[in-house]
């Protein structure tokens, strides 16, 4: 029988399988869920940046009618601990002490009778302080520097790279600085905590439910199995939910005490502070060429804030070291302890401050050669990781460029900078590469297959936005051969099997493997019941050869039978399996990891036998006005190689919504600062400047195909974050050629142009 | 204070704070979850509901203010299995959200924005529902979503 492409789902456009509960207002996220009768939190936030509370002044605050209850530390100190940090060193403490680490602290809970009483009440709260000068940011007096130690994150030391650039013909040597930045997903950080008879259910949006879990667990000094977290949909991310937050357990402790639901909305602002964003960091590169174009030399070297006790880092050297063949390369990370909140992962963490120097320094090497700036990324591509000496599992950078640049009309540009106009409009043309690491997550999963044809996916899986629901339910409709709309997807809840962090491009390929793995145990249970039978079609063949496809069990000859009948040899009911996916690089414990709420993610940077990365090229035309130096991204085009694509449509509005970010990122975002009370300024979505519809223009995201055997057995690679990776740089060489100036810390405004 | 609210052809009697927004009528009080509170403070759009027809933040509208007025959620376009508004198909033909937090809000917007006939060229789509904000940044989708639907709720 010939394959009918109607049921073809791995690799199929088909629209999100929640679309119709997206659009119609039905679609629950955390704070939508109903609970009886709660009662309702507000945060009180430190409005002092270093010191201790010396005493609060609560009589004003229990006199607002409704307040039922207020948390500070002198009260539930004792109750709950600090989540453990997200990266080396420390975490900042909350209400555990008096002890104040940052503006925005949690320092006090509130919690009434209406959302109006608590708003009220918090306002109400007195504090004194023992206040001491903050330091805020880089060259802030009282910072502390030191080199990041080698650990989560390596240096590298290829050759000589001083001596070798100190020699060459042709160098760039320049400094850079990105902003810092808030990942402002548009629903607000909730928390609602419901306890019942000693077990504690948490609605929270969350991208590691099983996370946060063990988080609660530790915190709250509890048996895991008696807290359950729910996050059916996430309304945006980007990072922010991925790592516990203080909140949480004192939402938790609040419920406890009045034996009744409590459910927080913080507000826009407080979210500035009570999560966490991407740093503020700084760049020194040194690049180093032939006459050729080859590269002879790169030393890159970052600096990153983080807060007082945390050394949390990014490390983007891990990737701008692996861009280009080059036989000397040195890199080195630092970080800057500040009295602010701690960072955390925001899209392409490493890959959006840090290839944004190298990308612009090969723009300017490419000026300074006169050389073409795609054929200098030519002249030094490689199949080889130049910091490791392994292998790419596969590289496409130049299929990218080529496409791209081919879509663009990059062959019609003039290289002088302002020798392209339209009327007062300086137009501007530049290009620059992207790349991120193919991570990969472990995963379990469950799959139950029902004598009706149905089947049901259970992984503790999240979506974000990123069309988990939909690229599960096209693995097992593909895997069970079975019709899309045969198959219920359940996720985002801890009860579930555990799927790992939905972050760092890991989580598409970590769940799909773990749901056709569970589906390769039903058909192999079907597949043998089938073979070792006496009777029926399929008796004495080898298991192996069946599959299922089409609603049927099908033989390589053709002979098939009903899905039904091949079902009822296994079980006259539903037949269930579940199935664990260890991704190459891990260990065998992973899956045990994240039932026990650690990450457990095999990362492209860090496999033994091969390094695998997704690569992309991104183009982009602005326009710059000659008098106001307002700046617009008229076009831009990307083109990405990520191996297999589960679903080209979701896929697509990723990689769109990345370039977008991107065009944010260059453009548009900062989160400013007040240096003298270490605070944010500008900590609302009207003032932090994110795109509006008018702001976007055409943008085209090309997805190169790419079969790549040896990445992981479904050939996937993720593209959450890619799309946003090279904007940075693009943009700014763009504006260079538009104006002849060179931007070097983001964003770029109109001051910079004038 | 005592107030009555239409909602979806519905009357609704219940006692408010003075304070007590639209938008936290809608969401805490009668479980209607679709519209959504991103900012509370008229910045983002994602409570956006109609009013006689017109676009208000719901965040921006205080309960009490609202009373005598028809008013229109997300969840009085369609009802459980009945066909979607254009605008709603549109938004799903399109892919024209990721996340879909600000989804209710886009498609209230856009609905308002066809009907009060500012929808004519794309550049006028982009302008008048740059009000709804969305961080998964489908805006080049919903454009194309409103278009569409354009068509189908009968405006050129």
């Amino acid at each position: 029988m010939p394959d009918d492409a109607s049921w073809t789902t791995i690799g199929a456009a088909v629209p999100r399988i929640e679309g119709r509960a997206k659009v119609t207002g039905q679609a629950l996220y955390a704070s939508d869920e109903p609970v009886a009768n709660p009662a309702f939190a507000f945060l009180v936030l430190s409005t002092a940046a270093r010191g201790r509370i010396r005493s609060f002044d609560l009589r004003a605050a229990q006199a607002v009618a409704g307040v039922l209850d207020i948390l500070t530390y002198e009260n539930v100190g004792h109750e709950a601990d600090p989540p453990a940090p997200h990266g080396a060193g420390e975490e900042t403490t909350t209400m555990q002490t008096s002890r104040i680490w940052h503006d925005g602290q949690i320092i006090g809970v509130v919690v009434a009778e209406t959302y109006e009483a608590a708003r009220e009440a918090a306002y109400a709260v007195g504090v004194e302080y023992d206040a001491e000068a903050p330091s805020a940011t880089f060259d802030s007096p009282g910072v502390q520097e030191e080199v990041r130690e080698p650990g989560e994150h390596k240096d590298f030391a290829v050759g000589d790279a001083d001596a070798a650039f100190d020699a060459a013909a042709v160098r760039i040597d320049a400094r850079f600085g990105t902003p810092t930045q808030h990942h402002n997903p548009i629903e607000l950080f909730t928390t609602t905590c419901t306890w019942h008879d000693g077990s504690l259910t948490v609605y929270e949006p969350s991208q590691f439910v099983h996370g946060l879990r063990g988080s609660l667990a530790k915190q709250l000094r509890m048996d895991p199995k008696r807290i359950r977290v729910v996050a059916r949909h996430v309304g945006g991310a980007f990072g922010s939910k991925g790592i516990p937050s203080a909140r949480t357990a004192w939402i938790a402790v609040a419920a406890r005490r009045l034996n009744r639901p409590v459910k927080l909305v913080a507000t826009r602002g407080q979210g500035y502070t009570i999560a966490t964003y991407r740093a503020e960091t700084r760049h020194h590169i040194r690049l180093a060429a032939g006459r050729d174009g080859r590269l002879l030399a790169l030393r890159h070297e970052g600096w990153e804030v983080t807060s007082r006790p945390s050394d949390y880092n990014v490390s983007g050297t891990e990737t701008t070291a692996r861009m280009y063949a080059c036989p000397n390369i040195l890199t080195r990370v630092n970080i800057v302890h500040t009295d602010r909140n701690t960072p955390g992962f925001m899209r392409a963490p490493p890959d959006v401050p840090y290839m944004f120097p190298l990308e612009v320094a090969m723009d300017e090497l490419a000026e300074a050669l006169g050389m073409d700036p795609v054929e200098l990324r030519r002249v030094n591509d490689t199949q080889t990781d130049p910091a490791t000496g392994q292998a790419f599992s596969s590289r496409s950078l130049m299929r990218c460029f080529d496409q791209a640049a081919a879509r663009f009309g990059w062959a019609d540009r003039t290289p002088q900078p302002r020798s392209m106009r339209d009327g007062d409009w300086l137009l501007g043309w530049g290009c620059a590469a992207a790349a991120y690491p193919a991570n990969i997550g472990a995963g379990a999963a469950r799959v139950l297959l029902g004598p009706d044809g149905q089947a049901t996916v259970q992984i503790a899986a999240h979506d974000i936005g990123n069309g988990s629901h939909t690229i599960i339910a096209q693995t097992a409709a593909e895997r069970l051969g079975l019709r899309l709309e045969a198959v219920t997807v359940q996720l985002g809840d801890s009860d579930l099997p555990p799927a790992g962090l939905a972050a760092g491009s890991s989580h598409a390929s970590g769940i799909c493997h773990a749901v056709a793995h569970a589906c390769e145990d039903v058909r192999a249970r079907i597949a043998v019941a089938a073979t070792t039978s006496n009777a029926g079609p399929f008796a004495g063949r080898d298991p192996a050869t069946l599959i299922l496809a089409q609603g049927r069990l099908r033989g390589e000859d053709g002979t098939a039978e009903p899905l039904h009948d091949a079902l009822a040899r296994v079980t006259g009911g539903a037949l269930e399996a579940y199935a664990e996916n260890i991704p190459k690089g891990l260990p065998p414990d992973s899956v045990g990891k994240l039932y026990s709420g650690q990450m457990a993610i095999s990362r492209g940077t860090q496999r033994e036998d091969l390094t695998t990365y997704a690569f992309g090229a991104q183009f982009v035309e602005v326009r710059v006005h000659a008098r106001t130096g307002e700046t617009r991204v008229s076009r831009a085009v990307g083109a990405f190689a990520a191996g297999r694509i589960i679903n080209p449509r979701t896929a697509h509005s990723q990689l769109m919504g990345g370039m977008i970010w991107g065009i944010s990122s260059a453009l548009h975002e900062a989160t400013e600062i007040d240096t003298r009370a270490a605070r944010y300024v500008n900590d609302n979505i009207a003032e932090y400047l994110i795109p509006v519809n008018a702001d976007v223009r055409e943008v085209e995201a090309i997805i190169v195909p790419e079969q790549d055997a040896e990445v992981n057995p479904l050939g996937m690679k993720g593209i959450g974050e890619i799309g946003v990776v090279g904007m940075n740089a693009a943009i700014s060489n763009a504006v260079y050629h538009a104006t002849g100036r060179r931007i070097r810390d983001l964003p770029i405004r109109i001051e910079d142009l004038l | 204070m005592d107030i009555v609210l239409t909602i979806n052809g519905r009357e609704h009697r219940l006692g408010v704070d003075v304070r007590t927004t639209l938008l936290d009528v809608l969401r805490e009080r009668l479980g209607l979850t679709g519209s959504k509170k991103g900012c509370d403070q008229g910045q983002c759009g994602a409570c956006t509901v109609l009013m006689d027809g017109q676009r208000v933040l719901g965040c921006f509208t205080l309960a009490a203010a609202a009373q005598g007025a028809a008013i229109t959620t997300i969840e009085g376009l369609a009802g459980d299995g009945a066909p979607l508004h254009p605008m709603q198909q549109a938004f799903l033909d399109h892919d024209a959200y990721q996340c879909g937090y600000c989804t209710p809000g886009q498609i209230m917007s856009a609905i308002a924005c066809v009907t009060e006939g500012h929808a004519r060229t794309e550049d006028e789509i982009r302008e008048f529902m740059s009000g709804n904000l969305c961080r998964c940044a489908a805006y080049p989708k919903i454009v194309a979503a409103v278009a569409q639907a354009k068509l189908a709720m009968g405006h050129a």
